[in-house]
């Protein structure tokens, strides 16, 4: 359907507008954005801003009122959409798992709509679940009723990955879980679209999601309106304004540290046993967490020797103040 | 003669008019059931259409079955004719009412996420919303079947078949040699059929209930 077959494909919203029937107001406003092909992109926002109404725009759930929009340069609006949505995975928060169907029937699902042979549809089951981290012997006959609330989930996540779409849109995807749960899917899904590197819409209201898994941000106002649209690291060195620094919180610093790993700074000194000891693959958050832990202000990772004014260079701060002023 | 040579003597009598009672029911059940859920999966989405065919099946129950007969004969005949008719009409409210409710009452998202991976509203009515709703319109019937094993003792009062004949007999003869056995052959024959048909529902509604809808988690 679009030129590249699973492999994201770009996304591009022309002047898109929704305004519902009898409401004063348009729900989506105007929104232009261009979302590159393979990236994650989350829209963040509060609640009734126009994200979902954004999103649903795009497998055309809902109808845009005027605007564009393209995927992988076809014009979505020009296809048949029950035939568009096969292309598209769509995850939602309250998953919509069908209960009278067993879990190897709701992930393949769409491939069999889309005329794949039972044998291919029954190996690509066993992959999805192994891929979402529940043993095919066990998972693939329960139905959803037999499923934890993380578990229904992460079948959410398989169904909508089930025919390889180049496109994913996923509307508050892990909202429904408590937050062990829920941290756990975050990084077993940044881990899974390392690989995957599809084109993924990701909605949500949680600012720390967005920077955990999101490769740009796109910060929304009322009405879709973009506040800002960014990566992660740069909105939070520059927020556009304070409605965006607003989102970010007083504790911005910190949420960039924790963005960079320990590989990422040049170190000060070779590696040295007698520091407290931190992991190449550590977030820089970690590291100054372990050293006020131990109030020092060194640690040593196999890379080498991280200090304080490395930890503030990192994050562009006058690391000279720090390093002379002996306070 | 008591009871139990009354119903030696007419078996013959007796296992006809029960047999043609319960297979007056189940024509008007099956046609019912089929038009009844119709008129369900068409109307359910509109407010206004849903809620006429309610009302609509509602009034009819409102009529008395003797007036209902004995209007229909100009039109349907004495006999079968007009029991069909009647107890057909009989039947829609239940099931149309468990239908709609049953449609409606589905989870929200279950039917969106069936839309945005690309089933046709059509598919998702008959896949998905259908076999979902399928419990609840399954009580609607088995309600309607029961209400109409009461209902067609009256048929006999237009000539029509069922063990209806029975009691009417037993009434119009009362006082005279077998009236009182008469009326209770046919009473305890009608709670007999009621009773099969009951066992019927059970045994449907275990083969077609989804498994994924009775497992326990
Ligand atoms: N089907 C609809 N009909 C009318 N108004 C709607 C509909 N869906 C959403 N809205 C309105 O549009 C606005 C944006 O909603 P939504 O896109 O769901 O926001 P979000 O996902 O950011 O919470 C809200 O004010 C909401 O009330
Ligand atoms: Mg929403």
């Amino acid at each position: 359907m679009f030129d590249r077959d699973t492999e994201g494909v770009r996304i591009e919203l022309r002047s898109l507008t929704k305004h519902y029937p009898g409401q004063p107001a348009p729900a989506v406003d105007d929104v232009t954005l261009d979302i590159p092909a393979g990236e994650l992109v989350v829209l963040v926002g509060p609640s009734g801003c126009g994200k979902t109404t954004t999103m649903k725009m795009i497998n055309r759930l809902v109808e845009p009122s005027s605007g564009e929009i393209r995927i992988g340069g076809q014009d979505v609006l020009g296809l048949n959409p029950d035939q568009l949505r096969r292309h598209i995975g769509y995850a939602i928060q309250q998953v919509g798992l069908f209960p009278h169907q067993t879990v190897a029937q709701n992930i393949g699902l769409v491939p069999k709509l889309l005329g794949w042979s039972a044998d291919r549809i029954n190996a690509r089951v066993e992959e999805l679940l192994s891929l979402v981290s529940l043993e095919p012997s066990l998972f693939r006959d329960r139905y959803p009723r037999q499923l934890s609330g993380g578990q229904q989930q992460r079948v959410g996540v398989a169904r909508a990955l089930a025919a390889d779409p180049p496109v994913m849109l996923m509307d508050e995807p892990f909202g429904a879980t408590d937050p062990i749960t829920r941290e756990h899917l975050q990084n077993e899904f940044a881990r899974l679209q390392k690989q995957l590197r599809k084109t993924i819409i990701f909605v949500t209201h949680d600012f720390e999601e967005a920077i955990k898994l999101g490769d740009r941000i796109a910060i929304l106002r009322e009405r879709s309106h973009i506040a800002q649209y960014d990566t992660p690291a740069a909105i939070l060195a520059a927020p556009a304004d304070d409605y965006v620094a607003g989102f970010i919180g007083q504790d911005g610093t910190l949420k960039r540290l924790a963005l960079l790993s320990v590989a990422d700074v040049t170190p000060a000194l070779p590696p040295d046993t007698r520091l407290p000891q931190v992991s190449a693959d550590a977030s820089l958050r970690e590291a100054l967490d372990l050293m006020l832990s131990h109030g020092t202000d060194k640690c040593s990772s196999p890379t080498g020797v991280l200090t304080y004014a490395s930890l503030c260079e990192a994050v562009g701060a006058p690391a000279e103040a720090v390093v002379s002023g002996d306070r | 003669m008591s009871f139990g040579e009354y119903v030696v003597s007419r078996w013959d009598t007796l296992s006809l008019a029960a047999a043609e009672h319960a297979m007056v029911v189940a024509i008007a059940m099956a046609v019912a059931t089929a038009v009844g859920v119709l008129i369900g999966l068409l109307f359910y989405d509109s407010p206004r259409a849903r809620g006429g065919a309610i009302a609509a099946s509602a009034a009819v129950l409102t009529v008395p079955s003797l007036a209902l007969l004995t209007l229909l004969i100009p039109i349907t005949g004495l006999g079968w004719g007009s029991t069909l008719v009647a107890l057909t009409a009989y039947a829609f409210l239940p099931i149309i009412r468990n239908t709609v409710t049953g449609l409606r009452g589905l989870d929200a998202a279950t039917v969106e996420a069936g839309r945005g991976m690309g089933l046709s509203r059509t598919r998702v009515l008959l896949q998905v919303q259908l076999p979902l709703a399928w419990p609840l319109i399954l009580t609607g019937v088995r309600v309607s079947a029961q209400m109409l094993i009461g209902i067609a003792a009256i048929a006999a009062f237009v000539d029509g078949p069922g063990l209806g004949t029975q009691i009417f007999e037993g009434l119009s003869r009362l006082g005279s040699v077998n009236s009182l056995n008469a009326t209770l052959a046919g009473t305890l024959g009608i709670v007999v059929v009621a009773i099969l048909f009951d066992l019927f529902f059970f045994a449907v509604s275990r083969l077609t209930t989804p498994r994924g809808l009775r497992v326990r988690s």
